[in-house]
């Protein structure tokens, strides 16, 4: 069943005054459980797109459809993990986990017992009443994750969430993040411009092309799970897509230089 | 704070009031003009004990913890107003501008002619003297709040009203809290002064007592009565306040 349509979306910036396009017509369909990353460089209009599914910016023209209904505004149907966590420093772990489930009118009691589950999930229970500057980042970004399922939103969506972690953290959070969507049976799109990523965790990798952005090939990867890094057998996958990405960086540096 | 800090204050204070004792015994200056500390300490506890002081302080603070209560309610939807509506900054934000810088006790003259001498009279100089300070601080907290914080909160479902409580009020708590600093300082020197002038009770009032008897012994209590009030507050409420908020946002001490 679809999940999510994104029908032709168009997208243009205002950049010193000139309007740049940005999005050329992008159309995606996720379905219901899947888990579908988008790759491209950076800068290339991937983060738009992702803020358009939320509801945090207005296409254009284009729209996108939620289990067939179009959507306009943000909404905790389609919680987001931010790059850098966007935590909020006045409360402790929980009660940012929480935050969401207490602007809905939650009960207290009710509340607590979602949040004690996510907080169980990411292994944060030790840290509940911690505050955010108390934490690592791998840390943080455990409790952006948690914070976004404990809305049980539709959809997931995930705006480069490791970019700024250590490799090690990061590869326990791959792991981490697989098992949690087989668990929870989320439909995920995932952000990010590491190619590494993309695979490790798609059932279905996106590629952006460069500005204007637009799909430039969608691979399918059907490779049993968890997927680790250090996985030879998705080397394949790595090279097929960096092959894609490599004439897009090249146009770039040849755009950037004239 | 620790004991070595403390021992320092303490002895610093008491070495104050040696001084002043000693300078007091040599009579260099009249004695009309310059209380003992002895004596300042006597007509302390003798106001103290006939209920002049205490009824004073009370006065004083009521209308002081009224006036701050209304400055910094009505200054902060000022000041989140101004931030919202890019209009209001540019016209209202001016004058508001100019009105924080007229000195509390330039108000008198239209809380007399508006109230009376009353105690709205007394209420409307604290507010008129702490209440753009407020605005002006919430302004600038709300206006830096980082973006990031409101898009998260947005996507988890917060808007309108509930984005203003829970995410803008708290996430421009560590400004509004010097806002509030400044308008504590300027509503206490507000208080005091339509005090001197108008009222006929509390601690201004009791000053102004002192002035008319030409008891210097009585002027000079009041003005360490005032003093200490201010230290704490300032220690006690605010100090204490801006240390919670610090140490949540993993902020450190100054």
């Amino acid at each position: 069943m679809t999940k999510l349509q994104a029908k032709n979306i168009i997208k243009h910036f205002d950049h010193n005054g000139n309007s740049v396009l940005a999005l050329d017509g992008i159309n995606l369909n996720v379905d219901e459980g899947d888990f579908v990353c988008i790759v491209g460089p950076s800068g290339c209009g991937k983060t738009t797109f992702l803020n358009i599914v939320a509801g945090l910016e207005k296409p254009d023209s284009g729209e996108i459809l939620l289990n067939g209904n179009k959507i306009s505004t943000p909404g905790p149907d389609r919680t987001m993990v931010f790059q850098e966590g966007a935590l909020f420093p006045w409360l402790k772990v929980i009660d940012n986990v929480e935050f969401g489930l207490k602007i809905a009118g939650i009960p207290k009691d009710q509340r607590r017992q979602i949040s004690q589950r996510y907080l169980d999930m990411m292994q944060l229970t030790k840290f509940a009443d911690s505050y955010i500057y108390q934490l690592s980042t791998g840390m943080k970004q455990r409790v952006a994750i948690a914070r976004a399922l404990a809305m049980d939103p539709e959809i997931l969506l995930m705006d480069e969430p490791f970019a700024a972690i250590d490799s090690q953290t990061r590869d326990l959070l791959l792991v981490e993040l697989q098992l949690i969507w087989e668990r929870t049976k989320k439909t995920i799109i995932f952000v990010t411009h590491n190619i590494l990523e993309s695979v490790i965790l798609g059932n279905r990798v996106v590629v952006f092309k460069n500005c204007p952005s637009k799909i430039k090939k969608e691979i399918i990867i059907d490779y049993r799970r968890p997927r680790l890094a250090e996985d030879e057998n998705l080397q394949k996958y790595y090279h097929q897509i960096l092959e894609e990405l490599k004439s897009e960086v090249m146009t770039r540096i040849k755009d950037e230089s004239r | 704070m620790n004991a070595k800090t403390i021992g320092k204050k303490i002895a610093f204070y008491v070495g104050i009031v040696v001084v002043w004792e000693v300078v007091f015994l040599l009579h260099i200056i009249p004695e009309q003009a310059f209380p003992s500390p002895i004596q300042v300490g006597k007509t302390l506890v003798h106001e103290a004990a006939n209920g002049s002081l205490p009824y004073g302080i009370a006065t004083s603070m009521w209308r002081l913890i009224v006036g701050l209560a209304i400055a910094i309610t009505g200054g902060m939807i000022l000041g989140i107003f101004m931030a919202k509506v890019e209009t209001a900054n540019q016209t209202l934000g001016s004058l508001i501008l100019g009105l924080q810088s007229i000195p509390s006790v330039a108000w008198v003259p239209l809380a007399l002619i508006w109230f009376g001498p009353t105690d709205a009279g007394v209420i409307f100089v604290t507010v008129a003297g702490a209440l753009f300070a407020v605005s002006i601080n919430t302004y600038s907290g709300i206006k830096n709040v980082p973006p990031t914080y409101l898009v998260a909160g947005k996507n988890m479902g917060a808007s309108g009203f509930q984005l203003i409580t829970n995410v803008m009020i708290p996430a421009a708590f560590p400004y509004l809290i010097s806002g509030f600093k400044q308008g504590w300082a300027y509503a206490w020197r507000g208080v005091i002064a339509a005090e001197i002038i108008f009222s006929v009770v509390g601690l201004g009032f009791l000053l102004n007592t002192g002035k008319h008897y030409n008891d210097i012994s009585q002027v000079t209590a009041i003005l360490i009565v005032i003093m200490g009030i201010g230290i704490l507050v300032d220690g006690f409420v605010f100090k204490k306040i801006e240390r919670n908020v610090m140490s949540r946002w993993g902020l450190t001490q100054v």
